[in-house]
């Protein structure tokens, strides 16, 4: 009779315990930002900050809510759109207004990817990454933005430039 | 979580019961020999019907049955169908304003089949039970993907909805799980061969074939699949009706054995 009470006790123990979950909050992952960071174009392999740069997204009204507006940067992360196979950036250096009209210099950035659909946990669902990442820059008469290079076509991790910018 | 609620109290009522037991039997056991019966019990479980009238997103029935081999072992078995809607929200504060994440439908059948063994020693004439049990349970079913959406704590494009996956309504089937249950129930003669009955379960996952792109979160017969174990907790509560087949007599070594006390 003591075993079994014993045998009895042990498994409302193992239940509750079973029983118990954890919080339904999405802490297991999160859609990637494009990581870009900024390079001298005269010394290739010199960070080289952007003055008081601007970035905003091609169709919005709103500046990027991930870097300080106007200051002097030179790694930004950007979002991309999950439900569009592009995303285009306006960057705006030396940004700056007079008479409400921009003065600084504007180069239009547009990045294409595939998006890919990940299941990361009961409590986030989905999450995208993105791959096959590729650039085009919109040629005007004076480009500030020299030369780009993917470094990474793959955007899963945040943790390294994905793209470079010389300029 | 009423579940889990459930279960402790249900256990809990066994000590009631075994204590009574203790003090009642202090004088000296009746040695009178009498039939045992065997058979078949068949039944129902009635909590997954219920539960299906309260709930519009969840539909089950299952059948359980149990054939007596020796005067404590039971070969049991149980098979049924299960068809459960699910969702998972971001804030689950109320059911208007919540952000769905992704909404599934999940189908399909399940067997268990494995022993009972009755620990309980009954008075004369009585046949209730209390078990110890365990199972080897498999499961064949479907999941749906019924809509989803792509989180992103980013909210700069999309401010106040999460973007919508690109496939919706996609069904993964050909989904199969296996997993081995250890139970504790008990079986009460309410009158003349009619028994009802309940247990609870816990289920260890043993296989689980599920799709690259959505894993089987909710299995017919095991329930909710946790993220980091590979446990799982279930319960029955079944009436079920015994048909006699043949008597036999106890063993009469086991009818002389002295008492326990």
């Amino acid at each position: 009779m003591e075993k079994k009470r014993i045998l009895l006790f042990v498994l409302i123990v193992i239940i509750s315990i079973i029983a118990c979950e954890k919080d339904d909050i999405c802490v297991d992952g999160d859609t990637p930002l494009l990581i870009i960071r900024f390079y001298d174009s005269e010394n290739p392999s010199e960070l080289k900050a952007v003055p008081s740069l601007r970035v905003i997204g091609l169709g919005q009204s709103s500046t990027v809510n991930t870097i300080a507006d106007r200051t002097s940067l030179d790694s930004i992360s950007l979002p991309l759109r999950i439900n569009e196979a592009n995303t285009g950036f306006i960057l705006i250096s030396d940004s700056a207004d007079e008479d409400d009209l921009e003065t600084g210099n504007n180069d239009t950035l547009t990045f294409d990817y595939n998006t890919l659909e990940i299941f990361i946990s009961r409590a986030c669902g989905y999450i995208a990454n993105y791959d096959d990442l590729g650039e085009l820059l919109s040629s005007d008469s004076e480009n500030w933005i020299q030369n780009i290079e993917i470094v990474s076509p793959l955007i899963q991790q945040q943790d390294s430039a994905h793209v470079k910018i010389f300029h | 979580m009423l579940r889990y609620f459930i279960s402790v109290f249900f256990l809990f009522s066994f000590f009631l019961s075994q204590a009574q037991k203790d003090s009642l039997q202090i004088g000296s056991r009746d040695s009178t020999r009498f039939g045992q019966r065997y058979g078949l019990r068949i039944g129902v479980d009635l909590s997954k019907p219920i539960r299906a009238l309260f709930d519009s997103d969840y539909s089950g029935l299952e059948f359980v049955a149990d054939y007596r081999i020796t005067n404590k072992l039971y070969i049991a078995a149980e098979f049924g169908n299960e068809k459960k809607t699910s969702f998972e929200s971001l804030e689950n504060i109320d059911d208007i304003n919540r952000v769905e994440l992704y909404n599934y439908t999940t189908s399909g059948s399940y067997v268990k089949l494995g022993v009972d063994f009755n620990t309980y020693e009954n008075w004369y004439g009585m046949t209730n039970a209390i078990i110890f049990g365990a199972r080897y349970a498999g499961s064949s079913f479907s999941q749906t993907l019924n809509n989803y959406t792509i989180y992103d704590s980013n909210r700069y494009w999309n401010p106040t909805t999460f973007a919508p996956g690109s496939g919706s309504s996609e069904e993964f089937s050909g989904l199969t799980a296996t997993w081995l249950e250890l139970l504790l129930g008990i079986k009460v003669e309410l009158v003349a061969n009619l028994y009802l009955g309940a247990s609870v379960r816990l289920s260890y996952l043993f296989t689980n074939k599920e799709a690259d792109f959505f894993p089987n979160l909710w299995i017919p017969g095991f329930s909710k699949v946790n993220d980091n174990s590979k446990f799982g907790v279930g319960y029955n509560y079944s009436i079920s009706y015994f048909i006699p087949l043949y008597s036999k007599k106890e063993n009469k070594k086991k009818n002389e054995s002295p008492p326990e006390e």
